[in-house]
């Protein structure tokens, strides 16, 4: 569904993203860990197309993509949350759903009718709603909803494209423990047919989560595998997971 | 995103009560000076939907408008066009050239927008000032206004003139709030808050905005086929970025982003220009004085702070007295 071939990336004399190659099937749910600085969300950037990699590809659903925009890229089904929320603060949690919606059903340039009064867009809002368990704050601006509700709504935004891949970029970011294994159940209960790839420093989440797991270090997968074999290994213990295993 | 209150509706009824009034038992002078607020107020209004719902502020409104009076004035004197499709002409091609300066614009933000608007803006004056066709700096005379003798009403009547001008400010007011109601509004309002992440969901950032633009623009157009008929007279004056910038303090001394107060800003202005100007020639400082009070009181206008002081009281006393509340604020977490 998702592939990226020897994805490369400098700023500079700095090389964030070195010769990524990334192969995610249809349904896989792929975390991708990695200390700070090991290029995750550069590599996020690469894939939607905030940034331009200086040589690689990026594939989605057979397609080359790599030459497209932004905006483009989000039609053809790749959708993204960030991890700083990146929301519509001065909307509602329901408008803030419904602009996606409208981008997605062909209602966000229409002249003569409302997109968010549009059935097939309150039936993706409701649903999303119901997904990211949203329904209780639906007419609550974002400025007046808790920064855990936020991070929900993040997600939700991305859902609401009705994406054939998404891309989170740590979720859990911020939330509290209570909230963090809320944030389990939301990413267990989506549809088992939608590509995820997750970064996420919440270990617990991401071994619950992943089907698979890819490992970043300066920009270079250094593993990829299944979760059991990432709880065993060495290498990985040496750059991640030993801080975790001894704290 | 637009929405109505009970203040702005009531400041509306209040407006519209005034304007009618006025029509209704000023002399000609008073219904001059009418006609002047009703017309820069069709211009206010639609900088105030690029400017007020989607950031984008823009410095050649003025011209924009300009380039609709000269339509407007070229279409029916020289070419023998009737005025009422020399109007639609004026319209649809003032909006195709917002349009274009929209699609470029767009690609810009902040400064660097205004400074590109205000190019186009003194571009078109530049040419409009130099070219013969249009009589260079002398300007164009002779224009007729519409001719709706078919339904009884003559329009080289002042009053008649004035109600045909409100009618159709009511009109644009409408349109203005189905723009912003309409899909592509709430487009525009995201892109607003958020332009990355708009277009991160897969929306052409650049179109809606140049969308939004060119319907601004045929505000802007028909405001200034409107002008050319009150005036009966037109020069390149008119696309000066002058009149750009005095629209956008209108804007500002009303209240941005709130369609309502950049008409409650083209009465308090017009009607101070010509208070002041009996009294003063350096009504302009007083003006500029007042404006900076706005500014730094921290208000949006004028109706931006009657909205802040008793906007809620309202809303909630209308509630009150119709068991209609809005739910709560919701602080907690799932």
């Amino acid at each position: 569904m998702l592939e990226t071939r020897n994805l490369d990336k400098s700023f500079g004399a700095v090389h964030v993203t070195r010769n990524v190659s990334l192969k995610l099937e249809r349904g896989e749910r792929r975390v991708i860990l990695g200390p700070n600085g090991a290029g995750k969300t550069t590599l996020f950037n690469l894939l939607v197309g905030e940034l331009t990699p200086n040589s690689g590809s990026v594939h989605l659903a057979g397609a080359d993509v790599t030459a497209l925009p932004v905006a483009k890229r989000a039609r053809c089904g790749l959708s993204r949350s960030y991890q700083k929320n990146t929301l519509f603060d001065g909307l509602t949690v329901e408008e803030n759903l419904g602009l996606a919606a409208a981008v997605h059903t062909g209602n966000a340039t229409k002249l003569w009718s409302d997109s968010l009064v549009k059935p097939e867009v309150r039936e993706i809002v409701d649903e999303v709603a119901e997904q990211v368990n949203l329904m209780p704050y639906i007419h609550a601006k974002v400025s007046e909803i808790s920064y855990g509700v936020r991070r929900q709504l993040e997600v939700g935004v991305a859902l609401a494209t009705r994406p054939l891949v998404l891309l989170m970029d740590e979720p859990t970011s911020g939330v509290g423990p209570e909230m963090s294994k809320g944030f389990h159940d939301l990413l267990n209960n989506l549809p088992r047919d939608l590509t995820m790839l997750i970064i996420e420093h919440d270990m617990d989440l991401a071994f619950d989560v992943a089907d698979t797991i890819t490992v970043l270090n300066y920009g270079e997968v250094v593993f990829d595998g299944l979760p059991d074999a990432a709880r065993g290994s060495k290498l990985l213990k040496e750059i991640y997971l030993g801080s975790w295993e001894d704290a | 995103m637009f929405r109505h209150t009970a203040l702005r509706y009531t400041v509306l009824v209040l407006l519209a009560s005034a304007a009618l009034f006025q029509a209704f038992t000023a002399e000609y002078f008073g219904l001059e000076i009418l006609t002047e607020i009703l017309i820069l107020a069709m211009l206010v209004l639609a900088l105030d939907i690029v400017a007020g719902f989607g950031g984008m502020v823009s410095l050649c409104h003025g011209a924009l408008m300009g380039v609709g009076a000269y339509t407007y004035a070229m279409l029916s004197t020289k070419v023998g066009i009737a005025p009422s499709v020399a109007m639609l002409g004026a319209i649809a091609l003032t909006g195709a050239a917002s349009w274009v300066i929209g699609a470029i614009c767009s690609r810009s933000h902040g400064i660097y927008f205004i400074m590109a608007t205000l190019a186009f803006g003194q571009m078109a004056y530049s040419y409009v000032f130099e070219a013969p066709a249009f009589g260079g700096d002398d300007g164009l005379g002779g224009i007729s206004r519409l001719d709706l003798s078919i339904i009884g009403v003559d329009l080289n009547d002042s009053r008649s003139f004035a109600l045909f001008c409100l009618a159709i400010l009511g009109a644009v007011y409408g349109a203005s709030v189905l723009i912003l109601r309409s899909g592509l509004g709430r487009s525009l309002s995201g892109v607003m808050h958020n332009e990355q992440r708009m277009r991160a969901l897969g929306l052409t950032v650049w179109r809606v905005k140049a969308d939004v633009f060119g319907l601004s623009g045929m505000i802007a157009g028909l405001a200034g086929a409107l002008a050319a008929q009150h005036i009966l007279y037109i020069s390149p004056g008119l696309l000066s970025w002058t009149v750009s910038g005095e629209a956008l303090v209108v804007v500002i001394l009303g209240g941005l982003g709130t369609l309502v107060g950049p008409l409650v800003g083209a009465a308090a202005f017009v009607m101070l220009k010509h208070e002041l100007s009996a009294v003063t020639t350096y009504w302009h400082l007083v003006v500029g004085v007042i404006l900076i009070a706005v500014v730094m009181s921290r208000a949006n206008g004028i109706f931006g702070w009657c909205e802040a002081r008793w906007g809620a009281r309202i809303d909630r006393r209308l509630a009150d007295a119709t068991g209609k509340h809005q739910p709560k604020e919701v602080m907690t977490d799932a």
